[in-house]
């Protein structure tokens, strides 16, 4: 692989590329539906939604939006490096919110003899409103002699 | 209602063999183009031994075994009430295609809250040690359910 990320590369304070998703449409509910198991009609039924207090009808997979962030996590840093990703879903998503993922890097350290650095993320909704706050942490490699 | 008394009971085991068509589904569902999740030869090319799992693909042994809604109904909780809080993944060892991954899903604790407008909640959180075909601890999930009342 070209472009790979260094331990020595990071500095605190240094953003987690961004990345963008969305508009979500119901259809990308129903794919992640069958993809992950979860068949809670809330996600895929607007009439069961709305008759569960959701006046618009859908939201989105917490999971999904999980996804995202995993997702621009690991166009950062390669999968095999992630040690931990942890998040707490703040706000509902609903068809038509596009999603914009960005996050910190809040420390690094070696400990165990791995090079890690940890960051947050967070994921917004076009109108700013926080779905998702997390934090993550990735070994990566030193940069050879 | 789930109550203090649960903590530390455990339901029945997880078994799931991972496929590489439920990665590239996974992957496919969320929308991520890289081309580790979707291309073995991009994976092998990439340092990995065949496509990799992404970050949230424990979510797939959890629902499609059903552990979910049997672990609600048997912790009593309402399931109309119920909210998935937080969710937290730790990574010990790749998961590929072909690996047979089992968990046995724990209660870890079970918490009673106030929120900041009086309302009291039962915070529930589930944590599943996943081990590999070879006995291998891979990935611990936890999962935190937040039961309104």
């Amino acid at each position: 692989m070209g472009n790979e990320l260094y331990f020595e590369d990071v500095k605190i304070g240094d953003a987690v590329p961004e990345l963008s998703k969305g508009p979500i449409m119901k259809l990308q509910h129903v794919l992640y539906a069958g993809a992950s198991g979860d068949f809670n009609p809330l996600h895929t039924d607007d009439d069961f939604a709305k008759a569960v207090g959701m006046k618009d009808g859908v939201i989105s997979h917490g999971m999904l939006i999980m996804g995202f962030v995993g997702q621009a996590i690991t166009a950062w840093v390669p999968r095999k490096c992630l040690r931990k990703f942890g998040v707490r879903f703040a706000g509902m998503t609903k068809p038509g919110n596009t999603i914009m993922v960005s996050g910190t890097v809040t420390d690094k350290r070696q400990e165990n003899g791995e090079n890690l650095v940890f960051c947050e993320v967070v994921a917004r909704d076009e109108g700013g409103d926080v779905k998702i706050t997390g934090n993550f942490s990735a070994a990566l490699p030193l940069k050879r002699g | 209602m789930a109550d203090s008394t649960q903590v530390g009971k455990t339901f029945d085991p997880i078994v799931w063999e991972v496929e590489r068509g439920k990665i590239r589904e996974m992957a496919k569902a969320i929308g991520d183009p890289n081309p580790i999740y979707l291309d073995r030869d991009a994976a092998i090319r990439a340092g990995y031994r065949d496509t990799p799992v992404p970050p949230t693909f424990l979510t797939v042994p959890m629902m499609w075994s059903s552990s979910m809604p049997v672990l609600i109904n048997d912790l009593k909780i309402n399931f109309m009430m119920v909210l998935h809080g937080e969710e937290e993944y730790e990574y010990y060892r790749d998961i590929y295609p072909g690996d047979t991954i089992t968990g046995v899903p724990k209660v870890a604790s079970v918490e009673e809250k106030t929120s900041k407008a009086g309302k009291k909640m039962d915070m529930v959180t589930v944590e599943i040690l996943y081990k590999n075909q070879n006995n291998e601890d891979v990935a611990r999930a936890r999962t935190l359910l937040v039961e309104r009342k």
